[in-house]
């Protein structure tokens, strides 16, 4: 008890100012439409999409989520506790949720399994020492019920970089050949430069409207 | 007495299922064929737009039930560096689905040096293969006779087991419905490969 109070203090020094500057930005536009939305929202029913960024530390997962969000990037610490913020892609509104990734962490990771509709899974590119750590934590993860249904998109993130491995290495590195029933995708992106995220957010809102 | 019910339960409630790959190299079509499988034999499902679909990186999968069988479908990247992934599905699959594009005259000799490797892999053993000429709604296509020119000297590496050539257009449907029915009648048939048994949920 005492540490997740410790852990969300540590979120909320952390990602309290890019939230407050989004949450004055989007409360503007909710209210002129807001009676609108309300009606649109009891037709269709939208319900937000549950989202985890996981991986280890140092993979990239805040810079990520901010480049997802205010398409900039930001400067970052290693988070402890976690990022949430709110993403709108393509009339899809996704509750994105970024935990921090160091060791002592990673065992949290499953009190937010539940209700996931996708798991990002993003991976250093080049760090090919702690590859095996990367597959392990995704292996256990993949077990759990809870994440049952959720479509994995990994992101091989780091693809600037000279010597990133490919998607085939990193297919076969993450041991993904084995997931035999469940929808998997590996995408090369660069956080820092933006490239690749664009086509993965769209392929993901696709995947996420067509599930059987 | 037990054995009659439980057998009776089986009989009612189990259904027997088959593992599918869909195979080609990359831009042939082989995504945008699962999705129009999965939106002909399931009533309820939505289907992504045909258009939307993007490269697959990756495996995209869909089960289909015709009758008391049911299909499980793997479909895989087939972009070059990502075949290299095929072979680890090969133990455990009844049969293949190879698609080919009739309107890339260009790369059909690529796509048969793929065909080439995966039908003479051992663990594809007596798989029974369908091969779809896709993209049959293009005016300029080749014709079935001609991919079957152009893949002639597989013909006596395929060996013991069921093969057909399909024409068939996964964006309109056409040809899909009569393929998968062929499938279905071979992974049953092949005795080689019993399929596993899943209760139905």
């Amino acid at each position: 008890m005492f540490l997740l109070k410790y852990l969300f203090q540590a979120h909320f020094s952390e990602g309290y100012l890019p939230y407050l500057a989004v949450r004055g930005a989007v409360s503007s536009t909710v209210q002129t439409g807001g009676f609108f939305s309300t009606i649109f929202s009891s037709l269709f029913g939208t319900r937000e999409m549950r989202i985890l960024i996981l991986g280890l530390d140092g993979a990239g997962k805040t810079t990520i989520l901010y480049r997802l969000q205010v398409g900039e990037v930001v400067t970052t610490i290693p988070t402890i506790g976690f990022n949430v913020e709110t993403v709108t892609y393509k009339n899809l509104k996704f509750q994105v949720w970024d935990l921090g990734g160091q060791t002592s962490i990673r065992p949290y990771w499953r009190c937010y399994y539940s209700n996931t509709d996708a798991v990002i899974y993003v991976v250093d590119s080049c760090d090919r020492d702690r590859i095996g750590t990367s597959k392990s934590e995704l292996v256990a993860m993949l077990e759990e019920e809870e994440l049952k249904k959720a479509i994995l998109v990994v992101f091989a993130n780091k693809q600037d970089m000279e010597q990133a491995m490919t998607p085939t290495e990193m297919a076969n590195a993450l041991g993904l050949p084995a997931l035999k029933d469940r929808k998997w995708q590996i995408f090369k992106t660069s956080a820092t430069k933006g490239t690749g995220l664009d086509e993965a957010m769209e392929w993901l809102v696709e995947a996420l409207k067509s599930r059987q | 007495m037990y054995t009659l019910l439980s057998g009776l339960y089986k009989y009612m409630f189990q259904r027997d299922e088959y593992c599918v790959l869909i195979l080609g190299l990359d831009n042939a079509g082989k995504t945008t064929f699962l999705e129009q499988t999965k939106t002909r034999f399931n009533k309820n499902y939505k289907g992504m737009s045909l258009s939307k679909i993007t490269t697959t990186v990756g495996l995209n999968i869909g089960t289909i039930d015709v009758g008391k069988t049911r299909l499980m479908f793997w479909d895989l990247g087939g972009q070059e560096e990502l075949q290299a992934l095929w072979d680890k599905y090969y133990a455990e699959s009844h049969g293949v689905i190879y698609v080919i594009d009739s309107t890339d005259e260009e790369r059909l000799s690529e796509s048969k040096r793929a065909f080439e490797k995966m039908i003479t892999s051992e663990a594809l053993e007596g798989v029974p293969i369908l091969v779809l000429a896709n993209k049959q709604d293009v005016e300029t296509c080749l014709s079935i006779p001609d991919i079957k020119t152009a893949f002639s000297d597989c013909i006596n590496k395929i060996g013991k087991r069921d093969c057909l050539t399909q024409a068939c257009s996964a964006l309109t449907g056409k040809g899909v419905n009569e393929g998968i029915e062929w499938m279905v009648k071979c992974v049953v048939r092949n005795i080689h490969r019993p399929p596993r048994k899943k209760d139905i949920t």
